[in-house]
């Protein structure tokens, strides 16, 4: 299970680019608990400063939709204020205006 | 935006939770409050880890995690860092806090010393002082285990507080 880090900095937690394949692109990134983002898009024009600013704002609305005591650690994500967030992230990623 | 919460909020809520599972809910099982209160702070350890690892590397060892908990993770909880960190380096650490601040407006009758005369009831009233206080530990002991459980660590959390004010936190890396 060991991706193919790209980055100099051996425990960062973006991975980079995991591998291409014809279609899609896949990114990854792991957080300090162990926990697993997996990007894969079909836009083969993707900046990595892109997918870095995805996965930083993706690991913040996930740390929030954690907290939230109902959550069942290791059970699927209900809430659908997580969603929203999620949708608007990904709605505008690899737009030059970032937040 | 930070949404904030005054601390003597807090601290009621701490000595309402103890109160209540040890005086009400568990008052004829005593023994089952303290690892129902630990195992609330487990859940909070766990999700204060996933918020305050986010911006960092990972670690590379369980040394830098233990570390992590001494200074960040004890700083975003209490305002301050562990004060004296120990290890056998066989996987016990002692954490060394010299004011706890969770136990500092909690009268501590150091004066409960044998006075002499009447040996066992002080004695045994000096023994209820440390038990009273000890249920309150057991809560942050639940935030270390479930801090360092989510990052990998799985371990056995106990507190020492043979040195009030001061408190020390015992944990054991299990093999």
């Amino acid at each position: 299970n060991n991706p193919k880090k790209s980055g100099p900095t051996l425990n960062e937690t973006f991975l980079g680019l995991l591998y291409p394949t014809e279609n899609y692109k896949v990114y990854g990134y792991l957080t300090n608990t162990k926990v697993k983002f997996i990007l894969v898009t079909t836009d083969l024009d993707v900046r990595d400063a892109d997918v870095r600013n995805f996965f930083r704002r993706f690991h913040s609305a996930y740390v929030d939709a954690v907290s939230n005591p109902f959550h069942i650690p290791g059970k699927k994500i209900t809430s659908k204020i997580f969603a929203e967030r999620v949708s608007t992230i990904v709605k505008s990623f690899g737009l030059s205006s970032a937040s | 935006m930070v949404r904030e919460v005054s601390e003597s909020c807090v601290e009621s809520l701490m000595a309402e939770i103890v109160s209540s599972y040890c005086r009400g809910i568990y008052a004829n099982k005593p023994e089952l409050a303290a690892p129902r209160i630990e195992s609330i702070g487990f859940q909070v350890g766990h999700r204060l880890t996933e918020r305050y690892t986010m911006d960092r590397p990972r670690f590379t060892d369980h040394l830098e995690a233990i570390k992590f908990i001494c200074k960040d993770f004890w700083s975003e909880l209490f305002k301050k860092q562990i004060d004296n960190l120990k290890t056998n380096h066989r996987g016990t650490f002692v954490l060394q806090d010299n004011r706890f601040r969770w136990l500092a407006h909690m009268s501590v009758d150091p004066s409960v010393e044998t006075s002499g005369s009447i040996q066992d009831p002080s004695a045994m009233a000096e023994n209820k002082a440390a038990q009273a206080i000890g249920l309150h530990l057991y809560f942050p002991c639940g935030i270390i285990r479930g801090a360092l459980s989510n990052l990998g660590i799985p371990c056995a959390v106990s507190a020492d507080i043979s040195n009030l004010p001061a408190c020390s936190f015992v944990i054991r890396i299990k093999a």
